[in-house]
């Protein structure tokens, strides 16, 4: 097993704002091989989206990396000039937004974007870097893919837009791809195409993925790994199946039964108390305290992290180990 | 179980709307579209009291369209809806109480302006169904039915998150005392935690209140949650309607087997195995929807009947009705 691709240790990027100090990432650390496909779950304001932005350097101003490290193949993208970062981004790690007509340009065609971004890592000439876009699109499934470089971002449909944004994504063959919310805004049918191609090309390329999701389902049936952020913290981490069947988290219990999908019909759902805590004034101690079941005094401190190295989740009353 | 509601051979267009400057470029050779939408066609259905009809669909299938017709917000180009044997709209307005809407976007459904009492207790004054003195009391009244602060009426929607002002929304039309109640897309918008907290209380106020509804969501495991009978639409049309139960253990018609196909599961054994069977294809544009059968593009089962003779919603052994020559 050769070292991780990516080695994140405690990072902490803050917004500092009028209120106060919006901690939106507070402590993350993971790591992921070559070739992993890692799930990052939670549900609005949990921080897992401000996670993707600070691996690829676009945190923008009030907020900023606060501390923390991360290693790319070795190397520490914290504090990373701009130039040197702009070299990897979009060369060696690339990444697909959710709102794919928001992403590409709507006064250029497909085939002028993305000879812009082969050029831009210095791709050679119009010529090849046509050839490359015409190859890139084949490969996430357009049909007649020369042709469609002519095509502008309004002849596509929303599905077949985020297919552009994949293989521009893909266009230098990154070692990493971080996917936020990418399959969000479209119907099931056009999710399960882009899950499926997503999956293969992961496959065949070797590409490690971090997928963000606020959907349990659409992770669990893609990683390989997967990571349930809080409040701006992992609060649990681990195979998808162990996580899924042996939730360490009551967070992450709570969230597995308020899906209908495994409930009973027409019967109640168990539901998780009160909403997710404004960031800005958490109480000392675990953010889920307050709408937890099994929560304590002992919850007014900082939670440890129990469990080993491959499942472990960050509480004082983890499931399965008796009250 | 009598029909409440009883929706016959309902049709819905969109034409686009010609400006003068259209206009001028038709009469200068430019060619100007004006092939309207065929938003929802030849739809009948009946919704029994007490029951709850899912309505599902991908985006473009017609579902929010037929949902407004029925709730006499919008009026068919074609056909008939009445409620209770009347129709919830006279000349373009609607002319009933009797059926309330809920709808997707709290934040664009609230008055912003309005404090959130005065929104409850506006409908039910302006229709005497309350006398005005009452109206503080009745609103307090109705969030707390709906699981908010009585205290809360006074202030307005921006004070409130999405999942509190959904509540609101369902407060609002609740009471108005309802028979019948539209949801469209209610809990699209929200977080997991916060879906299972509204749902919960909708299973909760239709069982107090023995509410009819119908439910409009894209989210299958949602409407197999909620609904007694669910309906499948693709294109305009109803391709697959009868017992949630059936539906979802049987589907008939390929498109609802390939759509609930299409749905990750919580691969809870892992996803080693895991596969998806994607649909093929995408769906066709409702300005120029396809001949026959409108899924035999993209249809594994299409034959060369399905590409010219349109199928009937026909009933099955067990009472599903299925549009599809190959069911």
């Amino acid at each position: 097993m050769s070292a991780a691709l990516l080695e994140v240790r405690d990072l902490r990027t803050h917004f500092h704002t009028r209120a106060g100090v919006l901690k939106a990432v507070d402590g993350v650390s993971f790591t992921l091989a070559r070739g992993e496909i890692l799930g990052l779950v939670g549900e609005s304001g949990s921080g897992k989206s401000v996670t993707g932005f600070s691996l690829i350097g676009l945190v923008d101003p009030p907020g900023r990396i606060a501390g923390g490290s991360i290693r790319f193949d070795g190397q520490e993208l914290v504090g990373l000039a701009q130039p040197a970062m702009r070299g990897l981004r979009g060369k060696r790690i690339a990444m697909v937004f959710q709102d794919p007509a928001a992403t590409l340009n709507p006064v250029l065609t497909i085939g002028q974007q993305m000879a812009m971004a082969v050029q831009a890592h210095g791709g050679g000439g119009e010529r090849a870097a046509r050839e490359l876009a015409a190859r890139s699109l084949a490969r996430v499934g357009i049909p007649d893919a020369v042709a469609r470089l002519d095509a502008y971002p309004h002849e596509f449909s929303g599905g077949m837009r985020q297919r552009v944004a994949i293989a521009i994504a893909l266009l230098h063959q990154p070692e990493l791809i971080i996917a936020d919310e990418p399959t969000t805004a479209l119907d099931v049918s056009i999710q399960a195409q882009i899950l499926a191609e997503m999956k293969a090309l992961a496959k065949e390329s070797g590409t490690a993925l971090i997928w963000i999701s606020h959907d349990l389902a659409t992770v669990s049936s893609l990683a390989d790994r997967v990571m349930v952020m809080y409040a701006g913290r992992i609060v649990e981490r681990g195979p998808v199946a162990e996580v899924l069947h042996a939730p360490l988290h009551p967070y992450t219990r709570g969230l597995l039964d308020s899906l209908p999908a495994l409930a009973t019909p027409g019967q109640r759902l168990a539901q998780i108390p009160g909403s997710t805590p404004s960031l800005l004034s958490l109480a000392p101690g675990c953010p889920f305290a307050p709408r937890c079941a099994r929560a304590s005094t002992a919850c007014g401190t900082d939670p440890p992290q129990v469990g080993d190295a491959r499942h472990g989740a960050l509480c004082h009353h983890p499931l399965g180990a008796g009250p | 179980m009598t029909d409440i509601l009883v929706v016959e051979k309902v049709s819905r267009r969109f034409s686009p709307r010609i400006t003068l400057g259209d206009r001028i470029a038709g009469l200068l050779g430019a060619t100007v579209d004006r092939r309207p939408v065929q938003a929802v066609t030849d739809v009948s259905i009946s919704v029994r009291r007490g029951e709850t009809l899912g309505l599902v669909g991908e985006s473009g299938c017609g579902k929010s369209t037929l949902g407004r017709m029925l709730a006499g917000i919008l009026a068919p180009s074609e056909g008939r809806v009445t409620l209770a044997g009347e129709p919830p709209m006279r000349h373009g307005h609607k002319v009933t109480t009797r059926i309330q809407t809920v709808f997707q976007d709290p934040f664009g459904s609230l008055n912003p302006r309005l404090r959130i009492g005065a929104t409850i207790a506006e409908g039910p004054v302006t229709h005497g169904l309350i006398p005005r003195a009452e109206a503080g009391r009745f609103a307090g009244e109705w969030l707390a039915r709906v699981g908010l602060d009585p205290a809360f009426a006074q202030r307005f929607p921006h004070q409130f998150s999405g999942g509190q002002r959904q509540r609101v929304a369902i407060a609002r039309a609740l009471a108005m005392r309802p028979e019948v109640l539209v949801c469209d897309e209610p809990v699209a918008s929200l977080d997991v935690s916060i879906q299972a907290q509204i749902l919960n209380l909708f299973l909760d106020l239709r069982r107090e209140l023995g509410l009819t509804s119908l439910f409009i969501s894209h989210d299958l495991a949602v409407v197999r949650h909620v609904s007694d009978r669910v309906a499948v639409m693709y294109l305009g049309r109803i391709v697959e309607m009868g017992a949630a139960a059936t539906i979802y253990a049987m589907p008939r018609h390929p498109y609802t087997r390939a759509l609930l196909d299409s749905v990750p599961k919580l691969a809870l054994g892992g996803n080693v195995g895991v596969t998806f069977k994607p649909i093929q294809g995408e769906l066709p544009s409702p300005l120029s929807p396809p001949a026959g059968c409108a899924f035999h593009p993209r249809c594994p089962k299409a034959s060369d009947l399905c590409r010219q003779e349109r199928p009937a919603l026909l009933p099955q052994a067990d009472g599903t009705l299925v549009a599809c020559h190959h069911a």
